[in-house]
């Protein structure tokens, strides 16, 4: 399990997190979300261990891994663009973390995880002749191989296009339910995390303004930030489909 | 107005320009290249025979390589190290800038004066050797032609290098250090391998800068002769050998062309990334400070050099009375000969930024805002890969042999084509480059607006392209200040500038002299380099609705070139 409590982090002398408590189960899958420059990317660095806290402290089954330096947290993360190596192809890519930790994935496994994120066709390739939806998959599939113990998913949708979306998004499902891996994915579309996650952590100019299920955000909205900047997203969404397809309108909340 | 009225006028562009550089360019090429093979009795290659059989030669051509080639290694490394303290370490911001600014400021200069300021700086009565107490080594030769090209071609390579790393992915660093790797492991896949192709370009641009200079082994080069001084003491030496100069001048040509297509043949091979990468990563402290102090390092070493420029003209006489005066800086404001060169020097390098603006930014119209045929785009492409590959020396002697006795002879309007033609490739490609990403359909509006394809570029496209614009200004006007190298050959008497008229100083030892000259160059560049420079973010700010605008970076490594 993984606790953050009371989080407080200032860049140049302003607040951008403020008193950030919570904690995340094993296996789950938590969104955070909110509008730019809300703080959710420093929150994922803080997690990951790119940069430290001012105050608090990050729990991780029961170690305080607060000062514990990133890449001996055991944590992963895919970005946003990618950050595939240019000069590798794409089995160089995945099978990167290899050279430092042989044998912690077997040979099948990575096998199997090519075929899972359908990626064995593109083997060969340099990662220039990649979609956006296969780079992502190669990401994916690079960070996995390094069996992390939490997976950080940085926007992971936001460069991809509808259908590719779709189908990226049910990878990361499949993904995160096949190993049992908890995965904080960071997203500024209330739709993206309230049909993604187990749990929604909402954060409003660096504090958090609600931390539940979906079911619970939806219909027990805790104050008007989500009521009016989350939920009207969506119903703004509903009634313009329902405009397109004439099945009446949708009640604004 | 049709859009074949709009072609018409494209087109006609387009022929002004070919002639201009059919006149300019390919016929005093095929002149000097003819000239080294025409003999008395017809085509011959004795030229080529008794050149390539005389010791002399062959001893400055393996010392031109020689020397171009280790200045190259130095100048990249010195590069990254300054690039990859910008670009990646936790160093405050006002460092970063500091060590910007200075890397670049040997551009502002004229490399004769470089070369110069190495004799009053490691010389015998040099600063540094009376500060240190002894001389580090002997400047006349092969070393101090090796630090003054090193720091002449460190601002190119340093351009290109922290640009290329300003793009590099900074998160694949976060990426190597979760998957286990060392500070070298890391070093190598985020950093290094990314930059392979843009050290291969840096390099390539530091030789051919080196190679083809004629102001640093002007002034430093001593007993060690390089390529530079055989075609000038060939040209104008004692007994000028017109064949032979011009067969050492094709000998010039062929490695810098030879390196340019190899840049152009490298680009395809650099990894592309779409934009300037910033990620937030834990910075060590320990490394950082390394770096940082051996940035400082270097830094310190080409401002030391430099400071004699500053110093010494405000010395009474150096080293013998080290009393403040501004004797020499008023005497030099005094003498109408020397305030005459600096006004013609203005009006050269003013003329030639005015003219080069113009050209390239028709050349770039019919490249980048026209549906012409390929023809016309590779032709004009093509101009600038031309005139990329052919060094200012041999360009000045190819004018010599073609003007002479012409009514061009020796006139500003020579110099000025010269400089237009020799440095027209860079700014070409920037226009180009802004043009490209301007809206496509703007002349289009214009034209269903009743607006002619003129008043469209007038009123449209111009406005839009000021900032670009000002930054091609800017970029002919301190290269027409700094070059020595194409004018040596066609300035005459009544049309002497700042660079040629220190080489002329050289010769009755009147240092102080040179001295406040450079100092006049450099002051003179700063002011119009902050100037325009200040026009054009202010210009582009206000095309981009008052939003500050991302910096138009040319990333492409054959388009960083410049030669004094």
């Amino acid at each position: 399990m993984l606790e953050l409590n009371h989080i407080q982090k200032s860049f140049d002398g302003s607040t951008v997190l403020k008193d950030i408590s919570l904690k995340i189960n094993d296996g789950e899958i938590v969104s955070i979300l909110g509008p730019s420059g809300c703080g959710k990317t420093t929150l994922l660095n803080l997690i990951l261990g790119i940069t430290d806290p001012d105050q608090g402290e990050i729990i991780y089954d029961g170690e305080d891994f607060t000062k514990k330096p990133m890449e001996k947290r055991g944590f992963n993360i895919v970005f946003q663009d990618y950050a595939l190596f240019p000069n590798l192809n794409v089995m160089k890519n995945i099978t990167y973390g290899l050279k430092n930790k042989p044998g912690i994935s077997t040979e099948s496994e990575v096998s199997d995880l090519i075929d899972l994120l359908e990626l064995r066709e593109h083997l060969d390739k340099s990662i220039d002749q990649l979609s956006g939806g296969q780079k992502q998959r190669v990401a994916l599939a690079r960070t996995m191989v390094m069996k992390p113990n939490i997976l950080l998913l940085d926007e992971p949708l936001s460069a991809l296009d509808g259908v590719i979306k779709e189908s990226i998004k049910d990878r990361i499902k499949t993904v995160a339910r096949e190993f049992n891996l908890t995965t904080i994915i960071v997203t500024h579309d209330p739709e993206e995390a309230l049909t993604l996650s187990d749990r929604v952590l909402i954060i409003d100019q660096g504090k958090i303004a609600q931390y539940g299920c979906p079911g619970e955000i939806v219909n027990q909205p805790e104050n008007d930030f989500v009521r009016h900047f989350i939920l009207n997203q969506l119903e703004i969404k509903r009634n313009n489909i329902f405009a397109l397809f004439g099945k009446g309108k949708g009640v604004a909340a | 107005m049709t859009l074949r009225k709009k072609d018409f006028e494209l087109r006609l562009i387009f022929f002004g320009i070919g002639a201009l550089f059919l006149a300019f360019l390919f016929a005093p090429m095929i002149g000097i290249i003819l000239k080294s093979f025409l003999g008395g009795e017809g085509i011959t290659l004795e030229f080529y025979k008794s050149v390539f059989g005389r010791r002399d030669f062959l001893t400055a051509l393996g010392n031109s390589f020689k020397i171009a080639a280790i200045a190259g290694v130095l100048a990249s490394i010195a590069a990254f190290v300054i690039a990859y303290t910008i670009n990646y370490t936790g160093a405050p911001t006002w460092f970063k800038k500091v060590i910007q600014v200075t890397a670049t400021l040997p551009m502002l200069l004229p490399t004769i004066a470089y070369g110069f300021a190495i004799i009053y700086s490691l010389g015998n009565q040099g600063l540094l050797t009376k500060l240190l107490g002894r001389k580090l080594f002997d400047i006349y030769g092969f070393w101090g032609l090796l630090l003054g090209y090193s720091i002449y071609t460190l601002p190119v390579a340093f351009l290109l290098i922290s640009n290329t790393m300003s793009y590099v992915d900074k998160k694949t660093i976060i990426v190597s250090k979760i998957m286990g790797d060392n500070y070298f492991q890391t070093m190598w896949i985020a950093v290094l391998r990314p930059l392979m192709g843009t050290f291969a370009g840096a390099f390539i641009q530091s030789f051919f800068l080196s190679f083809t200079d004629f102001g640093i082994p002007a002034s430093v080069g001593g007993k060690y002769h390089v390529i530079a001084t055989l075609l000038y003491n060939e040209m104008l030496g004692g007994i000028p050998d017109f064949n032979r100069g011009a067969v050492v001048a094709v000998v010039i040509l062929l490695p810098s062309a030879g390196s340019i297509l190899l840049l152009h043949a490298l680009e395809k091979y650099n990894i592309r990334y779409d934009r300037i990468s910033l990620a937030q990563h834990r910075y060590n402290k320990t490394a950082d400070s390394l770096w940082g102090f051996s940035s400082s390092l270097l830094i310190l070493v080409a401002l030391s050099i430099f400071a004699v420029i500053f110093a010494l003209p405000l010395i009474k006489h150096w080293p013998y009375q080290l009393s403040f005066t501004m004797d020499h800086v008023s005497s030099v404001f005094a003498d109408d000969n020397l305030t005459g060169v600096y006004l013609n020097t203005l009006i050269m390098a003013f003329s030639t930024a005015l003219v080069g603006t113009l050209v390239a930014y028709g050349a770039a119209l019919v490249s980048a805002r026209s549906h012409l045929p390929k023809f016309f785009k590779a032709g004009v492409d093509s101009l600038a890969l031309i005139t990329n590959t052919i060094p200012g020396m041999v360009l000045g002697l190819a004018y010599l042999f073609c003007f002479s006795g012409s009514f061009l002879q020796n006139t500003f309007y020579l110099m000025v084509v010269c400089n237009v033609i020799h440095y027209f490739s860079t700014p070409y490609l920037m226009m180009n480059n802004s043009l490209s990403k301007m809206n496509a359909g703007w002349e289009t509006t214009g034209m269903l607006m009743g607006d002619s394809w003129g008043k469209t570029i007038v009123r449209v496209i111009t406005p839009n392209a000021a900032g670009s614009l000002l930054s091609v200004f800017s970029y002919y006007f301190i290269n027409a200040m700094v070059t020595i190298s194409a004018l040596i050959f066609i300035v005459g008497t009544d049309t002497m500038v700042l660079t040629t008229k220190i080489k002329q100083l050289q010769y009755f030892n009147k240092y102080n002299e040179v001295f406040v000259l450079s100092m006049l160059i450099l002051f003179t560049n700063l002011v119009a380099k902050a100037l325009l420079a200040g026009l054009a973010y202010n210009k582009t700010r206000k095309n981009n609705g008052g939003k500050k605008s991302k910096a138009t970076k040319v990333r492409d490594i054959s388009k960083g070139r410049k030669e004094f």
